[in-house]
């Protein structure tokens, strides 16, 4: 650039300057009001949406599936589309090294690579049309960001449409645009690079779109985190329901192991008295949670040493349980009920009532995996379906299905008079309000949802009073 | 009286000249486009606040850094808002810097005589990428450890010095406390301190060269 074009620019310069504004008060004036709208926008994200949470780091847990900031989403895909070129693809530093270098060094130098005067769109096509399509691009990576490449049913036609999107159609476009410029040297056809540019983003949008139709995105699964000290007290009361009370009773208080595979007869401490809540804290009782005593018969329950443990989160919060519950150093707070109380004649369902019940005092041995007769209690089809006495363990509407029998303490019998399924729970029994809500499950058709729990609600008919 | 407290604080201080010098400038004629320079900076100063006041109690340890912020969002007053802001502000900030770079490529305002505004303009928006990239594995929590274990694999593919590149980011092999500590130190201290420098030069440099104005067809 030569002096006398220097001259001319800082001249317009100054012009534009007479007929200008102030910065105090024109510009900082805007300035304010833009600063104060997004701080109440912050404020209001904070109030209203607030932060996602997710469970502890946990190394472990090799299972996870990493996803890295938004803003970084678009280069992620664009890693993952790359990987789709034969060949090229297994070269992976070209694209995790070589193009976004070379896309920044561009960036970074453009006032020394975009040496011409002019500053008025028409005399500026190619930087424009070029930076537009790639800003373009960017956005529709990250929106088809969480679309797998090859979908659930191993197809690779979401990759294939990805890839179009992505990299063959504004790789061509950004293709006939540098033709477009260079054919006719200084001026850049306006209208064409124009044309060249839009149809290329309706392509875009259109091969977006396939993919979405084509490949829905997978719901995110729904992380469970506790975030409140009673969330995190009933998470890990639960967990201890699961994991721990075949051994250490639902009291902590077992000193012989009975009925348990492997461990019968095993002499164990007590885990809720002092002995072990002083002499241990909280670091130290998660470490004998996760890695185990193998001499204590203990086993690990972290994810390390099996990969359906459980995650550093989880162990937290079986700590937290034994503290607040245990530890007479520690006050509980008051803590929400298992399932809301029923009124008179009111139904329970299995979402609202059953689940939590069955989570607190049955998976524990109803799983897969147990002695168990086969009787699952995982899911709503499990409990209706499984089980050895399938047909006669919930009958609706029978007082005198299996479940409600065992559940009141009367064993069932074979004909030969042997025991067939003993009482349950094997050890304790369960309280009278949990057994209310089983009976009324049972006897009322066993709905699943609240919604129909409450279509089956029969207003209590008023006892009628004697006319004397 | 005032009038004699005033006259004693401008004698020292200056603030006639600061006045004429910073606020009463001439500016060409500019639009709501102009204010997004002044919004990353609002950006900066939110983030800046919210973020000491997380430092008081936010713990740089494998150990207690995902329970001392579960403490910051439940058991501290206003923790919450605090740690909402930062989050929030912290994506708010990387799309406003990168619609801002936008506006200047749109209006040519890199052109003479603004290059060097332009290249720590570039500066500025990879330090708040960093910022990004360095204040997300703080809260030590999945979705933190593993976006950060896939970033620093991806800055590892580097040829020859790939290993090197790694081993310096993650401080060894693993992600580690020590990973924890130095992407806690490269947000507090060495990414800020980076930022707050070169943010003084950019807007030297604006003053000094005025904002431009939109060109007009002939330009």
């Amino acid at each position: 650039m030569n002096d006398e074009t220097k001259k001319q620019i800082n001249q317009r310069y100054d012009r534009e300057l007479q007929r200008g504004e102030r910065f105090w008060p024109d510009s900082i004036f805007k300035d304010v009001i833009v600063s104060l709208a997004i701080f109440i926008v912050l404020v209001l994200l904070a109030t209203f949406i607030g932060v996602e949470n997710s469970p502890k780091a946990d190394p472990s847990d090799t299972a996870y599936i990493p996803r890295p900031e938004w803003y970084f989403l678009f280069l992620f895909k664009f890693l993952a589309l790359y990987g789709q070129i034969p060949l090229l693809g297994k070269v992976e530093w070209l694209a995790t090294v070589l193009v976004p270098t070379i896309g920044i060094g561009l960036l970074t130098l453009l006032p020394f690579i975009d040496k011409s005067p002019w500053r008025y769109y028409t005399r500026r096509m190619l930087p424009l049309t070029v930076m537009g399509i790639i800003v373009f691009d960017m956005v529709l990576l990250t929106l088809v960001s969480d679309i797998p490449t090859v979908s659930e049913s191993g197809s690779k036609l979401p990759g294939i449409l990805q890839t179009v999107m992505g990299l063959a159609i504004p790789g061509l476009a950004l293709i006939v645009l540098y033709y477009l410029a260079y054919r006719r040297g200084e001026d850049s056809p306006v209208a064409p690079m124009l044309w060249t540019s839009g149809l290329a983003a309706v392509l875009m949008v259109g091969f977006a779109a396939a993919t979405f139709i084509v490949a829905p995105p997978v719901a995110k699964t729904e992380e469970t985190v506790a975030n409140t000290l009673i969330e995190q007290i009933s998470a890990g009361q639960d967990l201890y329901s699961v994991h721990c009370v075949e051994c250490h009773g639902d009291d902590g208080k077992v000193t012989v192991i009975e009925g348990v595979e492997g461990l019968e007869g095993k002499e164990i401490s007590p885990i809720n008295g002092r002995d072990m809540l002083y002499t241990l804290n909280d670091a130290a009782i998660a470490e004998v949670i996760n890695y185990g005593r193998p001499d204590a018969g203990m086993n690990p329950f972290g994810k390390a040493y099996n990969p359906e443990g459980l995650t550093k989160s989880e162990i937290d919060y079986i700590v937290t349980f034994m503290r607040y519950n245990w530890d007479d150093r520690f006050e509980k707070p008051v803590m929400k009920p298992l399932f809301p109380s029923l009124a008179d004649g009111e139904v329970p369902s299995y979402d609202v009532h059953i689940a939590p019940i069955v989570k607190r005092y049955c998976i524990s041995c109803h799983r897969a995996g147990k002695d168990n007769n086969n009787f699952l209690m995982t899911s709503y089809q499990e409990i209706l379906t499984t089980g050895d006495q399938a047909d006669k363990n919930l009958v609706k509407g029978d007082m005198n299905s299996y479940l409600l029998q065992v559940i009141q303490g009367q064993a069932i019998l074979d004909e030969k008079g042997e025991e067939l399924i003993g009482v349950m729970p094997p050890k304790g029994h369960l309280p009278t309000d949990v057994i209310d809500v089983w009976i009324r499950w049972i006897m009322n058709g066993m709905p699943q949802t609240a919604e129909e729990a409450a279509a089956l609600y029969v207003p209590p008919t008023p006892v009628p009073t004697p006319t004397p | 009286m005032w009038k004699k407290v005033y006259d004693w604080i401008e004698e020292r201080l200056g603030l006639k000249a600061l006045y004429d010098n910073l606020l009463d400038r001439p500016e060409p004629k500019g639009n709501w486009w102009n204010t997004l320079g002044s919004a990353s900076l609002f950006l900066f100063v939110i983030q800046g606040l919210t973020g000491i006041f997380l430092t008081v109690y936010y713990t740089p340890s494998p150990d207690h850094a995902y329970d001392s912020i579960q403490y910051i969002m439940n058991g501290v007053a206003f923790g919450w808002l605090i740690r909402g802001i930062h989050h929030w502000g912290a994506s708010l900030m990387i799309i406003i810097v990168f619609v801002h770079m936008l506006r200047v490529f749109v209006t040519a305002s890199f052109k003479y005589p603004r290059e060097l505004t332009w290249l720590i303009g570039i500066g500025l928006l990879l330090l708040t990428l960093g910022m990004g990239f360095t204040g997300y594995l703080l809260p030590w929590h999945q979705m933190a450890y593993w976006a950060t274990t896939v970033g620093t694999q991806i800055a590892g593919s580097v040829p020859f010095l790939g290993d090197f590149i790694l081993k310096a980011l993650r401080g060894g092999p693993d992600l580690s406390a020590l990973t924890l500590q130095r992407f806690f130190a490269a947000h507090i201290w060495l990414l800020p301190a980076a930022l707050a420098g070169l943010i003084g030069v950019h807007l030297y440099l604006i003053i000094k060269h005025g904002e431009s104005h939109y060109p007009s067809r002939d330009e």
